[in-house]
């Protein structure tokens, strides 16, 4: 699409989402994991006997709650509400009625939605390494480590709000569908033995994750428990590969698809 | 001429004290529940435990028959407290519960926020109370067909399997521990719905909001006690919290060391800050500003 | 490009509810009415020419080209839908902006052409408030604004009238008329007969997912005059009051009953007879309690050319 029509999409919904009273709710929600940050630093500071690892508690506490429930969660949100929201508010028909592609309204909401959601959770997340590792950050390790963090988490986002959005162009219960998956599936799949927990996306997410299967008996290392990764670059090519089929199928049924708004 | 003002007005005639306008809402947002296929199929779901349950009572009297079958499984074949108190802190229940709430309550006043209705209810003969009883009372329905309506089946199959009333002698006070329980469960979970359902005119954002604060408040309560070991913490989760009370309340020892009453002031707690925001968020006008 | 609409054989269905069906059409430049009765699939082959839905069979194309999935089309055609939906927390210049950029124009363009739109449906006063806060009327001429702010060729337009106070009616009923230049196609749908009438002469009667009748307003004015109306009236002394109008040439028929204090007289000068009405009740000192037109309506006059 050379004529920068998915550019014109995600220009419209960045600036739509931005002002939105929702990005202010989950800006607040992404605040969480500075908040447990700050919560458990000044207990350590409270109790200076007790030892405290902030890299440890960085990796075990913020990257499990980043990554198994803000992630999921904000995904959720707005990988559905990239076609049911239109659908929902009745506001579909401005957009199909403009000289734009189909794919270029599902790619530029998703990519405007991507970006907001990458700055909520990263932003949050590195307020949280900086304030757990302020005494440490001139330790190499902590850098790579907060670099594969970081990493896992963009792909979180990127492949499971494609996900989503490949749900919510067919489904009406977009949401409760997105909830099974997310809560039920990939919570639970992921601990299965053998290949089978290479049916989930957390999978290859926690496939990326620094000190996997070193985690030295941490406090959460129920996280690893049963993961027998995958390797860095095949999981990281798996993610990419999912969302390209995840957005592609998206496409493919947004331009197929009759939608019809509810009358009542 | 002069002209009269035609828009809607506040009702300001007398109210008859034998009303109950919330009946109808009430009827209304059961009937609409219900129409749902889906939801059918989920309220189905969401008794699979106490199907389990009813079983379990039945082979409780039937037990030398079954004896292979449940070894190691005495603890839900007893049919005491503890029986029940298995029952109602299960987290399948709690999750269909949860799904219940989603399905039934995320747009019961969402719904009526996003199409203006509720000029429409309060241009009639209705107060606020009458609106948030009949919107109560329809998501308690389905919760209480969870909760009491299992829980007194189950003492009743118990009594007619066993041809005795030695359950309730051993435990006259269950029934009504069951009753209180179902209550309880069904009040705080009906206003926690309402309340978050009311913060926007988005089903969806509003199905979202109750998965997120219920999940959350658990993640908080097993990072805080993974880390510090301290069973304090449980007061963070809403789950554990309403296990606790529901231990307390059966009769049956609580799963954490921490005072049940401290769990039933949160929960007391968060259900009075629920009864502010639906009163602060229902209103018949808005200003636009 | 002449901005010619055609479908052929066009028919539509959801499962087993008929939307459409058998639609043969041709709509060149001007405005057309769309008439029809609530249900009639007015709004079904608005969606199908605006390319929201899939004809079940048929076609519908726009010179020569299908409009499903085919959104460059949309260069050339404004829609104004029926439903009242918007970014609610935009303001409505922001709206009509960030649209107008969505449809290609750059920032410069947008900005000017979306000033220019505002300036025609007279929002200009309001174009920094939030839709949010805006009135039935002025949600509806965004809507407009929204639809003509790129100049289409071919403007399609879905119930533009309702809801609307008679004001706003005339106001939007302007509107509609001067965007109309030479070449410009205008579809303008309603159920309501005298909208169509003070728009134009070209009208299409659509009738239970059938096309019914398509030509001159004047023709089915005809039909409609050369078919009595029945206009019934209650009051406590019918029979005085039909003999005091069986004489007039309005009157055509009296019957008397079934309630007591009911009479109904069958006029084909409706006008005359109301006309008539008031001053025959006020100067014979009769009274009346009410006046009732059973057939007044624009089903009846459907039923009746149906031949019901």
């Amino acid at each position: 699409m050379a004529d920068g029509s998915i550019a014109r999409v995600f220009v419209f919904y960045a600036r739509l989402v931005r002002r939105a009273k929702r990005t202010k709710v989950f800006a607040v929600l992404c605040l969480l994991p500075v908040l447990l940050a700050l919560i458990l630093r000044a207990s350590a500071l409270a109790s200076p006997d007790r030892g405290f690892d902030g890299l440890a508690i960085f990796g075990n506490i913020i990257i499990a709650f980043g990554l198994q429930f803000l992630v999921l969660i904000l995904a959720l949100f707005y990988g559905t509400s990239v076609v049911s929201e239109e659908v929902e508010g009745k506001t579909l028909t401005y957009i199909t009625t403009r000289p734009l592609p189909k794919r270029a309204v599902i790619l530029g909401k998703y990519a405007a939605y991507v970006l907001v959601l990458l700055i909520l959770v990263l932003g949050s997340i590195l307020a949280a390494f900086f304030i757990l590792n302020a005494d440490r950050l001139d330790y190499g390790p902590a850098w790579s480590f907060l670099g594969k963090s970081l990493a896992a988490l963009s792909l979180g986002v990127v492949c499971y709000t494609a996900f989503f959005t490949l749900v919510g162009t067919f489904l009406k219960k977009s949401v409760l569908f997105g909830f099974f998956f997310g809560f039920g599936w990939e919570n639970i799949v992921q601990y299965f033995p053998g290949s089978t927990q290479k049916f989930t996306i957390m999978h290859y997410l926690k496939s990326l994750l620094p000190g996997v299967g070193d985690t030295g008996g941490g406090v959460l290392s129920f996280l690893m428990f049963r993961l027998e990764p995958s390797p860095a670059g095949t999981a990281v090519a798996t993610l990419l590969a999912l969302t390209a089929v995840f957005l592609g199928l998206a496409c493919w049924v947004f331009a197929r698809k009759e939608y019809l708004f509810d009358e009542g | 001429m002069p002209i009269a003002e035609q828009g809607y007005t506040h009702w300001e005639g007398r109210l008859d004290t034998h009303r109950k306008p919330w009946r109808p809402i009430a009827r209304l947002g059961i009937r609409l529940a219900f129409r749902r296929k889906f939801f059918k199929f989920v309220l189905g779901m969401a008794f699979l435990p106490a199907l389990i349950f009813s079983a379990g009572v039945y082979i409780s009297e039937r037990i030398d028959d079954f004896r292979e079958m449940i070894r190691n499984a005495d603890r839900f074949l007893n049919i005491n407290p503890d029986f029940f108190k298995a029952y109602y802190t299960a987290d399948y229940l709690l999750f269909w519960m949860l799904i219940i709430m989603v399905l039934a309550g995320a747009g019961l006043i969402a719904d009526d926020l996003r199409h203006n209705a509720l000029q429409l209810y309060f241009a009639r003969p209705m107060r606020k109370r009458d609106y948030l009883q009949g919107k109560l009372f329809t998501l308690s329905f389905f919760l209480l067909l969870l909760t009491l309506v299992p829980g007194l089946l189950f003492i009743v199959l118990k009594l007619i399997f066993s041809g005795s009333f030695k359950l309730l002698a051993d435990y006259p006070w269950l029934p009504f521990s069951i009753a209180g329980w179902s209550f309880v469960a069904a009040g705080f979970f009906s206003l926690y719905t309402l309340a978050l359902s009311s913060l926007s005119r988005n089903r969806r954002y509003a199905s979202i909001l109750l998965i997120a604060v219920y999940f959350l408040s658990d993640i908080f309560f097993g990072i805080f006690f993974g880390i510090f070991r301290d069973p304090t913490f449980a007061l963070l989760s809403i789950k554990s919290n309403l296990q606790q009370v529901a231990a307390a309340l059966l009769g049956a020892k609580p799963p954490f060391a921490v005072p049940w009453g401290y769990s039933a002031a949160v929960l007391a707690a968060l259900a009075v800050a629920a009864g502010w925001i639906l009163n602060r968020k229902v209103k018949g006008t808005e200003v636009i500003k | 490009m002449s901005g010619v609409l055609k479908a052929e054989k066009l028919g539509k269905w959801y499962g087993n509810v008929l939307g459409l069906s058998d639609v043969t059409i041709e709509i060149g430049p001007g405005i057309t009415g769309l008439l029809g009765p609530n249900g009639a699939g007015k709004s079904t082959f608005m969606k199908l020419l605006t390319g929201q839905l899939r004809p079940s069979i048929g076609a519908i194309a726009v010179d020569g080209l299908p409009v499903w999935n085919n959104t460059d089309l949309f260069r050339r055609i404004g829609f104004c839908p029926e439903q009242d939906a918007f970014f609610e927390d935009t303001t409505g210049r922001e709206f009509l902006t960030g649209l107008l950029r969505l449809s290609g124009f750059a920032d410069a363009e947008a900005r000017e052409r979306a000033a220019r739109a505002l300036a025609f449906v007279e929002l200009v006063e309001a174009q920094d408030r939030l839709i949010r806060g805006y009135s039935r009327g002025m949600r509806q001429r965004l809507k407009i604004a929204q639809a003509i702010a790129h100049e289409p060729e071919i403007l399609i337009l879905d119930e533009p009238l309702n809801g609307l106070d008679p004001l706003s009616k005339r106001k939007v009923i302007r509107l509609i008329k001067e965007y109309r230049t030479e070449g410009r196609t205008v579809i303008v749908s309603s159920h309501v007969l005298p909208e169509i009438e003070a728009l134009t002469q070209t009208i299409v009667l659509i009738h239970q997912g059938k096309i019914l009748a398509q030509g001159d307003i004047h023709y089915i004015r005809d039909l409609i005059d050369a078919h009595p109306h029945v206009v019934a009236v209650r009051s406590s002394e019918p029979r005085r009051l039909g003999a005091l109008l069986v004489g007039d040439s309005a009157v055509q028929s009296i019957s008397y009953g079934p309630a007591e204090n009911l009479v109904t007289f069958a006029t084909r000068q409706r006008d005359r007879l109301f006309g008539l009405l008031p001053k025959v009740v006020a100067e014979n000192g009769l009274d009346l309690e009410e006046i009732t037109s059973p057939d007044d309506n624009l089903q009846a006059v459907f039923d009746y050319l149906v031949g019901k």
